[in-house]
């Protein structure tokens, strides 16, 4: 990746008594530093990039500390990692983004829990739930139940999220297991400050390896150990991290004068729930509110005896618990009962929302039908009213104002992104042989399958879409396309999508893009990125790799030339021979190529060397704005605008200053029979003598107009036109204006 | 970079500030949306802020986009009690304005007129080409308007220290600060220079006898354009064309709507008239006007040397369609796929190619094509006056006029939508049984076919009216 984290690496410098000032996730990367990790790794995705990203940056840092970084080659080596802390008393940290990072993880996830850790270890997970996020909701809480892992979410603050990462170490080593720290999305980009502490180096590391290897049975999952492993996360695991929960006081209790409610919320929805305190006249800036709050920074385990406290005498309880099945509203339910105590009236999913994210105006809403549901006393249930009606209204209000709901503004390709042209080419064999069914992958590509593409029928997880298409195979009366990413393809496509493919010999397509990077999630390197510095890792190349696993049929593509990647289509789709079909999509991905090429082409132009800059152009006289060209690339810089041309009613397709000269559209509309309007501009800055003498536009034309005016040509063309058109001419020559008095003349018919 | 600029001019202020963001796939595409919140008490202890915006409880909503105020209005984060709005009101179209062979774009009209009365305060204006002017980036002048608007709790000191700090392109950023501040502070921008005064239409003689005035601006230009185009002849054909339908017009009663029927007609015959073949798109190419328009485009300075290659290919088809109709037949039997060519028109090789083509103009009149257009428009023409006169009905010609809207663009789509366009002749305005269901029925029906033929498989969600115009079959 070529961007840099200077700025941020300095942060993490940070020593005792300084202020830190910034982002959520890069604080928590210094409070691991600040708690002696041995070692950190973890697979990229928002919102948890950041981290690796920093830190892959901050080699010279973590040299001095010791400290082990690496970026993994899925989230499940990232928890098979973690593994070191099992008999080794080294603090680990991973990171993922979750649900779909976690479902990677579960295997060893399972084994780590199982087994416990004598080394602090936390897992820092990137929850990516609602806020237009572009994965499966589910919640992370049940794998941190099932596995019984400790479920950190701390308050959305700097100082809040360094404390639990803090002792979320100390609570994994008192109870010897491994600690998930939940961080919403916002709470990774929130942007703040703390007092940062010296780091601390590591007691084991590079710099001071362990010597000799414990070997312990216990900690491997074979009768009778796996059962005694169980056993010992219920009778002595749980038991100490309860013990130690109540301690450190992890859990926040606020109280306040309405002695008949209170809220039971976790932690990082609590800045949200005082929001709306405060919204409705019962807290103020500072948080003090009138409504008690127990605020859970440790969603799992539940310290019953605190819940019991908190609700004893209360009438209502409201539980603000984001996301579904309602675990916290549940337990919190059973340990009342089993306390025997069955008089606060626990209210959650009925005045909130089953599923969905919790945004300001429901749990605003949440907070109000609460109150006025229970109606307690000293509560102006008045102003609740009015505050809650006016955002009914000023709602309705915009609709009826507005009339129709605005446009969408889903994500889609970058300007010159390499991948797009591979599915306008798709597109045109979709054409010529009719409807394919295609099996997509996670990344920059799923945007294949909004519009204008509507391109790709399912998608099933990472690196899954060719295992995903073997029963489709079959059963399909035509080859099935499979489109992966490099990215998926070294997560988890290499094995259980070509492996298998190979070993079965499936007869299918596959279209792997090679962009270069994981640059759906911040265009991380991966195992072919190009120009790999020797410190970053060993190059390996895609085409040697499925060459070496037997695939014979690989033909490899320039994705900007769409003609010929429809070729390459049309010849996989139709090929005599069985087996599985791979067509390489090459080209880097534009973000990071402009990244690189950009400060070089600006250091030329300062040096006064020759530089050529290139966009593309519609003429707006030639596009009739029939669109065919945004229907077959969607390029954001492919645009509308009204016609110059007064006779034209409708807007004529353009190209904004966006361009970046990728090419795409020009070659679509050659590829495709378009129309005539594109053409490429190369501004040719700095310009050499060379450059003057064979393209200087003015004088071509300027010769052409004094061509016209001589003599011997206009006696020609006299000739031409007397020739050439029907019925008598008043006004030989002269150009439009007089042709035009010809034409009003009375006798011009 | 925007609620960066805020958090320092915060921190200058010794106010407590936050902000975080949700940004689009890897803060690149879709919408990214930040959220401030500044607690304008110096040196106050932190306060808690909230990390999502609530409705009702925004002061201030900035917008770098005309549909994102749109937004922020259904989500309610505009109240009249409380909130400023500050939006740009250029347009940046989504994918599903943009891909419609019509018009698809959204009314941005209602959401200028809704944001004053949604809003405690409305600054609205076009902060693109401001920040174009200033040469800087919208945020700059984005910010400036924020600042100038009066709602935030911040000094203007405060937010120019803000972006120096920030270092680079500072001073552009300061430029187009001070330019949004002015704007929405109310100042009064230096007078912009007033549009050039339309210079009084000097309708030409023929069109001020036979026309009506309201049609002579719209005449003219289409007169200018074919005379260009091909002849004076023929753009005196193309009056005699509009005088029919003109006729049709007046029995109609089309005088106080300003002839909307002839108006629509005479545009659209004057875009058919004038349809692209190779000739035409040949002379357009090699204009010293194109040259300069592709310049500016590209926002080239002087010196800097300007190669522009266009991109053609030109079918079997398209090829055939400029010869004499018996050639043309003979092309267009073994007709393939075109051969794509990068011609360098800027170079002299390639323009001088171009205008050899642009001169075969005067060979058109006898072109396979041009036989074919005439012939087609005369069946059009036909049609309007025919219906238009037996119902005295200017709406059901319109219909029927506006049915060249799918006469047009190139190649394969050109192919589809002309083929839609003669089965609407066929089907219904030429097919006496659908004739005889009287003039209203007939209307509705050629416009459903019509849409429909305009309608392409990517546009979702499709109108239920897609796969099936009316269309009644003749019979026997």
């Amino acid at each position: 990746m070529e961007r840099s984290f200077k700025a941020e690496v300095a942060k993490l410098r940070l020593g005792a008594g300084q202020t830190f000032n910034g982002e959520g996730i890069l604080a928590v990367t210094k409070a691991l530093l600040q708690s002696g990790v041995s070692y950190v790794g973890g697979y990229q995705g928002a919102p948890v990039s950041h981290l690796m990203d920093v830190l892959a940056d901050a080699r010279e840092l973590l040299d001095e500390l010791g400290v082990h970084f690496e970026s993994c080659a899925n989230e499940a080596g990232a928890a098979a990692m973690l593994g070191a802390s099992i008999n080794y008393p080294l603090r680990g940290a991973a990171t993922w983004k979750s649900v779909v990072g976690t479902n990677v993880a579960s295997d060893a996830l399972s084994n780590l829990a199982s087994a416990g850790v004598v080394g602090g270890t936390l897992i820092v997970i990137g929850e990516d739930y609602g806020e237009g996020a572009s994965i499966i909701q589910e919640r992370s809480h049940a794998f941190a139940q099932k596995s019984q892992v400790w479920l950190l979410d701390p308050r959305p603050n700097l100082p809040s999220i360094v404390r639990m990462v803090e002792k979320g170490f100390e609570l994994s080593e008192a109870s010897n297991t491994p600690v998930m720290l939940e961080l919403r999305i916002r709470a990774c980009h929130v942007h703040g400050s703390f007092e940062t502490r010296d780091n601390v180096a590591p007691r084991h590391s590079r710099r001071n390896p362990v010597q000799k290897p414990v070997f312990s049975l216990e900690r491997i999952p074979l009768p009778p150990h796996n059962y005694t492993q169980e056993k010992h996360k219920i009778a002595v695991r749980l038991p100490e991290a309860l013990k130690f929960i109540r301690r450190e006081q992890l859990n926040e209790l606020f109280a306040g004068e309405l002695r008949q409610v209170g809220i039971v919320l976790q932690g990082g929805m609590y800045n949200t729930t005082i929001r709306a305190l405060q919204q409705l006249g019962l807290a103020d800036a500072y948080g003090a509110s009138r409504v008690p709050l127990y605020v859970l920074n440790v969603t799992y385990p539940l310290l019953p005896e605190e819940i019991t406290r908190f609700c004893t005498g209360k009438r209502a309880v409201l539980v603000v618990e984001e996301g579904q099945p309602a675990h916290l509203e549940e337990a919190i339910n059973a340990i009342l009962r089993r306390a025997d105590i069955n008089d606060p009236h626990v209210v959650g999913k009925d005045v909130l929302p089953v599923a969905g994210e919790y945004t300001g105006e429901v749990v605003l809403k949440g907070v109000g039908d609460f109150l006025r549901l229970v109606m307690p006393d000293g509560v102006d249930l008045k102003h609740v009213d009015a505050v809650l009606d006016g955002v009914e209204q000023a709602k309705k209000r915009a609709a009826e104002l507005l009339g129709m709901p605005v446009p969408t503004r889903p994500p889609g390709f970058c300007v010159g992104c390499p991948e797009r042209p591979v599915f306008s080419a798709l597109k045109l064999i979709e054409r010529e042989l009719g409807g394919i069914h295609i099996s997509s992958d996670i990344g920059c590509h799923t945007f294949s399958t909004l519009p204008p593409f509507n391109l790709g029928n399912t998608v099933l997880g990472y690196g899954l879409s060719l295992a995903a298409a073997s029963a489709v195979g079959p059963n399909f009366g035509k080859r099935v396309v499979t489109v992966m990413g490099d990215g998926g393809f070294w997560h988890q496509g290499l094995v259980t999508g070509v492996a298998n493919a190979v070993f079965r010999n499936d007869d299918g397509v596959l279209i792997i893009m090679q962009n270069g990077y994981t640059s759906a999630t911040g265009t991380q390197n991966i195992a072919s990125s190009p120009d790999l510095r020797p410190e970053e890792g060993n190059p390996i190349a895609i085409e040697n790799t499925l060459r070496g696993l037997g695939v014979k049929w690989l033909e490899r593509v320039n994705n900007y030339e769409v003609a010929s990647v429809a070729d390459a289509l049309r010849r996989a789709m139709t090929a005599p021979e069985k087996g599985l079909k791979v067509i390489i999509a090459d080209g880097e991905c534009m973000l990071e190529r402009t990244r690189r090429e950009r400060p070089i082409a600006a250091q030329k132009l300062a040096a006064g060397e020759r530089v050529v800059r290139t966009r593309f152009g519609i003429d707006d006289d030639v596009c009739t704005g029939d669109r065919a060209c945004i229907r077959l690339s969607g390029c954001p810089s492919l645009t509308i605008k009204d016609s110059p041309d007064p006779l034209r009613t409708e807007p004529v397709t353009t190209v904004d200053s966006g361009c970046v000269g990728c090419g795409l559209c020009g070659e679509a509309a050659h590829a495709a029979g378009l129309c005539p309007s594109f053409h490429r501009i190369e501004v040719i800055q700095n310009p050499s003598g060379w450059d003057r003498s064979c393209t200087d536009t003015t004088r071509v034309i300027g010769m052409g107009v004094r061509m016209r005016a001589h003599p011997g040509v206009t006696m020609v063309r006299g000739w031409w036109r007397r020739m050439t058109c029907p019925g008598p001419i008043h006004h030989p020559g002269g150009g439009i204006r007089a042709a035009k008095a010809a034409a009003c003349s009375p006798t011009g018919s | 970079m925007l609620a960066d600029w805020l958090i320092e001019a915060a921190l200058y202020e010794g106010f407590p500030a936050q902000k975080t963001s949700i940004p689009g796939v890897s803060q690149r595409t879709g919408a990214t949306t930040y959220y401030v919140e500044i607690f304008p008490e110096k040196g106050a202890r932190p306060p808690v802020m909230a990390l999502v915006p609530s409705p009702g409880g925004i002061d201030l909503m900035a917008a770098s986009e005309l549909v994102e105020a749109g937004r922020a209005m259904q989500n309610a984060f505009i109240t009249p009690e409380r909130t400023t709005l500050v939006a740009s009101t250029h347009r940046v179209y989504a994918t599903s304005e943009k891909m419609l062979p019509t018009d698809g774009r959204y009314d941005a009209e209602k959401i200028l007129e809704a944001a004053p009365k949604v809003a405690q305060k409305a600054v609205l204006f076009d902060m693109s080409r401001m920040a174009r002017g200033a040469g800087t980036v919208i945020n700059a002048v984005l910010f400036g308007a924020m600042a100038g608007s009066g709602a935030l709790p911040l000094s203007r000191e405060a937010c120019e220290q803000a972006i120096r700090g920030a270092g680079k392109g500072a001073e552009a950023s300061l430029r187009g600060f001070a330019a949004g501040h002015a704007h929405a502070a109310g100042e009064k921008a230096p007078a912009a220079a007033p549009p050039p005064a339309v210079p009084p239409a000097t309708a030409s003689e023929r069109v001020r006898r036979e026309f009506p005035i309201p049609l002579h601006t719209l005449l003219d230009e289409a007169v200018a354009r074919l005379a260009d185009y091909q002849d004076a002849a023929y753009a005196a054909l193309y009056l005699d064309r509009v005088r029919g339908v003109l006729a049709v017009d007046r029995e109609a009663g089309g005088e106080p709507g300003g002839w909307p029927l002839t108006r629509e007609a005479a545009r659209l015959l004057a875009l058919w008239m004038s349809y692209e073949d190779v000739i035409r798109v040949a002379d357009l190419k090699t204009r010293a006007s194109r040259f300069d328009r592709v310049r500016k485009e590209a926002a080239a300075k002087d010196g800097q040397i300007v190669v522009v290659t266009d991109y053609l290919k030109p079918s079997a088809n398209e090829i055939a369609d400029i010869l004499p109709p018996a050639w043309a037949e003979r092309l267009r039997r073994k007709a393939g796929p075109g051969r794509a060519v990068k011609l360098p028109t800027s170079a002299v090789s390639g323009f001088l190619a171009m205008r050899l083509l642009a001169t075969l103009k005067p060979l058109r009149r006898r072109s396979a094509r041009f036989r074919e257009e005439q012939a087609l428009i005369e069946r059009w023409l036909g049609a309007i006056k025919r219906l238009g006169f037996a119902a005295l009905d200017a709406g059901l010609a319109l219909e029927i006029a506006q049915c060249a809207r799918l006469v047009r663009g190139y190649g394969e789509t050109q192919r589809r939508s002309r083929e839609a366009f003669v089965r609407i002749l066929d089907e219904l305005v030429e097919n006496e049984q659908a004739v005889a269901r009287g003039a209203e029925a007939l209307a509705l029906a050629i416009r459903r076919a019509r849409e429909a033929a305009l309608v392409y498989e990517e546009c979702q969600p499709a109108p239920a009216a897609r796969a099936k115009p009316v269309i009644w079959m003749k019979q026997g």
